[in-house]
């Protein structure tokens, strides 16, 4: 994994923008399908996207909804990373998040931009 | 621009598999030609067909990119039939 490519997203609008929410996903799903290593990072108003059943509520008219490249891009072992003082401020835990979403702080942004081939911001 | 193969072209294909991935939208026809790839041996073709028009610039693109041949597309009725061979 550490020679592959590996392009990050970086999340940070939700329900507040949906088409804005769900582009980032359809281009990890274009990168897994590329053999193309996938981190995606939430935060602020994206980081409801990992809450449980938001996602799912997510369907923008011309794209695949979000719920159906969610599961693909886990399939293909993307990394969910949500940002901590984000999801604080909204009151959440971890056990209001999809399954396989980890908790992190600025320092794992860091990491995995700095690592990766290329980050795109939406 | 993509060339398309004549109805001659396209009909001299054989492909190991078909998948039909009309209606889905982008990056649907991708995931489904990636998924499907696996079950096809090197050096067959995969038949992919997609009512999105971009679908055959976008597979030719992403064949490039991941290492197999795009061959071509061909028009059928509504939809473009797209024929890629097995590179890795």
């Amino acid at each position: 994994m550490a020679d592959n490519e590996t392009l990050v997203f970086m999340v940070t609008h939700g329900p507040d923008e949906p088409e804005l929410a769900t582009i980032p996903f359809v281009m990890a799903g274009a990168a897994v399908a590329s053999d193309v290593d996938v981190v995606m990072g939430f935060q602020g108003e994206g980081c409801l996207l990992m809450q449980q059943g938001v996602a799912e509520a997510i369907e923008v008219p011309s794209f695949t909804p979000v719920r159906e490249l969610l599961k693909t891009i886990q399939e293909f072992g993307g990394k969910l990373l949500v940002c901590s003082p984000c999801l604080k401020n909204r009151g959440l835990t971890q056990d209001d998040l999809v399954e396989g979403a980890e908790i992190v702080a600025a320092g794992r942004f860091v990491a995995e931009v700095t690592s990766a081939t290329n980050c795109l911001v939406y | 621009m993509t060339a398309m193969l004549s109805e001659a072209e396209a009909g001299a294909m054989t492909a190991a598999r078909v998948v039909d991935a009309r209606g889905t939208a982008c990056p649907g026809p991708l995931l489904e030609a990636k998924k499907s790839m696996a079950a096809v041996a090197m050096g067959e073709i995969l038949e992919v067909w997609s009512s999105d028009p971009q679908t055959k610039a976008d597979v030719a693109a992403w064949a490039a990119k991941v290492g197999h041949e795009f061959l071509g597309a061909a028009a059928g009725p509504g939809y473009d039939r797209v024929f890629i061979r097995r590179g890795k």
